[in-house]
């Protein structure tokens, strides 16, 4: 009796290794992947403080950060990336929900006006920034629809919303992309709580709007919350649309950083990296907060959804 | 029915947003002068359409390699994402909370900061201003989004075909073959489609990994946007826009035949 017991349990043990050995083989590539992500995180950390044996610098030292955080310019181009990446985030994060919601209201989540809505998602930043100056430079579209709508007299009437120091074409262009980027994110969970709770609050007698702002608006939080952080994170380290549509003073903080990058004295790089790691900081604080939110969220709506 | 109707100008509204900016550049390709303040130009010209084909930039090639390039990214990216997805979700591998997080990381760590970092590593291991080079710094862009649909997917899917393939005799390697990857195809070419998308929109992480000598579209399009020369901005943006179009709608139409057949 006790042999072919010992036998499959043998047998057993010798499935469970070899699905070990499988699963450590499939995960291999994906490891080496991210090790190049921890690779370049590390390389910032050491290098911002100021460790390059290569070029005979030894010291670790905080004075680089401490140096870069001095400069005037550095704090008003943080200033900038901040102001950019926090209101075109907030600004999609409304629009996007509002079209997300038009879209499931009217029961249009997939055909036409679908693939309408993921567009500007295919449409790469580098194009979106020769949308904005076609719309919105002071000869652009938008000027003329003004001067034939007798609103303006003359193209130089119309503000200059690019290159300015307020970024707001910059802005612009970042919620053109966003905000059909946060409608599609949150429409899978969107419709279904629709379907399902929204319907059932409806039929016990809420109107539409309480039933939206209610019970499918708040269930609806945890994916339009992180939509919001990727496209705040994105933008706050976006370098395409301000290096083309912003202006030469105050440079966004990637900008203003990649040009400290590619100071060919290599006694400066430590100066960059302090900046990449000042994203990097700033990133990560971003990623936090947005964690111990969801959390109380989760638990006032008592839902069990994933943050 | 108040609501229905706001709602519907919501997407009118919306849907003007987008397209015409769009309707707006495909004029500017063929334009000649526009001049202020007119809403239409006033000549035309076929210019833009010379410069492409005969200009100082080889388009055809440059398109190629913007292909090739974004569809070897699309490819590994949606391969390693099925290893990984089958890892956590078949062989329970511990540690599936770490391996999740690990995934989206890079979305925490922003693509100029990530360039900017592996620079280094990439010149010392030899990879700085090659194809491979570039490749791995667009995989790490892509891989979080095709780990996200391979897992749901992979999850959703389970093995119990597999399973039972196997118990009537089929290799490991036939069973998943023959009986999981016909389920799992929607999921393997939306995730095709999402990281060719990504490939293809890249523009920092292919100036530096690439060193400007691995040409891409998107590299060459930002010299012309700041020139001011509109017209072939333009073009090359349609040019740009239109082959990812291209490919994502042979991808789509796949996906929505394989649903429904289903």
């Amino acid at each position: 009796m006790a042999q072919p017991q010992g036998c499959a349990v043998s047998s057993k043990e010798r499935m469970k290794r070899r699905d070990r050995i499988v699963s450590a083989l499939l995960l291999t590539p994906f490891i080496l992947v991210t090790a190049l992500v921890l690779t370049a995180i590390v390389n910032i950390m050491i290098q911002s403080l100021g460790y390059m044996p290569v070029f005979d610098l030894y010291d670790v030292t905080l004075k680089y950060y401490i140096e870069i955080l001095k400069r005037p310019e550095v704090l008003q181009s943080l200033a900038v990336s901040f102001k950019v990446a926090l209101s075109s985030s907030l600004s999609a994060a409304v629009l996007g929900t509002l079209i997300c919601a038009a879209l499931v209201r009217t029961h249009k989540t997939k055909g036409g006006m679908l693939y309408t809505v993921r567009l500007p998602i295919l449409v790469p930043h580098t194009v979106v920034a020769l949308f904005t100056v076609a719309m919105l430079s002071q000869t652009g579209m938008l000027a003329r629809l003004a001067y034939a709508a007798g609103i303006i007299g003359d193209y130089t009437e119309f503000p200059n919303v690019l290159f300015g120091t307020g970024y707001f074409g910059a802005i612009i262009a970042y919620i053109w992309k966003e905000a059909p980027f946060i409608a599609y994110f949150s429409l899978a969970l969107m419709s279904g709580v629709n379907e399902t709770l929204g319907e059932a609050a409806e039929n016990l007698g809420a109107t539409p709007f309480r039933s939206f702002m209610h019970v499918t608006l708040p269930m609806s939080m945890p994916a339009i919350a992180r939509g919001f952080l990727i496209v705040l994170i994105f933008s706050f380290g976006g370098y395409e649309l301000p290096m083309l549509l912003g202006a030469t003073m105050p440079k966004a903080f990637p900008v203003y950083t990649y040009i400290e990058f590619l100071k060919p004295d290599f006694k400066l790089r430590p100066y960059a990296m302090a900046m990449n790691g000042i994203t990097l900081i700033i990133s990560l604080a971003m990623a936090l907060i947005y964690a111990i939110c969801m959390r109380r969220l989760i638990k006032k709506i008592g839902g069990s959804y994933e943050g | 029915m108040k609501d229905k109707r706001f709602m519907k100008a919501v997407l009118v509204i919306t849907a003007l947003m987008i397209f015409i900016p769009v309707v707006v550049i495909v004029i500017w390709t063929v334009t000649a002068r526009w001049p202020w303040p007119s809403l239409l130009p006033e000549s035309y010209t076929l210019r833009t359409a010379e410069e492409l084909f005969f200009g100082s930039h080889k388009l055809t090639e440059i398109l190629l390699s913007s292909i090739l390039l974004a569809t070897l990214v699309a490819v590994l990216g949606t391969l390693i994402a099925l290893m990984t997805a089958r890892a956590t979700e078949i062989y329970n591998v511990k540690g599936k909370r770490a391996i999740s997080f690990a995934a989206l990381m890079p979305l925490l760590v922003p693509g100029t900061v990530f360039a900017m970092g592996i620079q280094v590593t990439l010149i010392r291991m030899h990879l700085n201003d090659t194809i491979t080079g570039v490749v791995l710094v667009h995989l790490v862009a892509a891989l979080p989004y095709c780990i996200t649909i391979m897992m749901d997917v992979t999850a959703a899917v389970g093995d119990s075909l597999e399973e039972q393939a196997a118990v009537l005799g089929a290799g490991p390697l036939r069973s998943f073959v023959d009986a999981s990857i016909p389920q799992l195809l929607p999921g393997i070419l939306s995730s095709v489609s999402m990281a060719y998308i990504i490939s293809y929109s890249q523009y920092f992480t292919t100036l530096l990994a690439g060193g400007g000598k691995i040409k891409t579209l998107a590299l060459v399009l930002v010299p012309y946007i700041q020139s001011g020369d509109r017209a072939l901005a333009s073009i090359y943006a349609v040019v740009f826009v239109g082959s990812a179009l291209i490919v994502f709608f042979i991808l789509e139409t796949l996906i929505h035949r394989m649903v429904k057949t289903k």
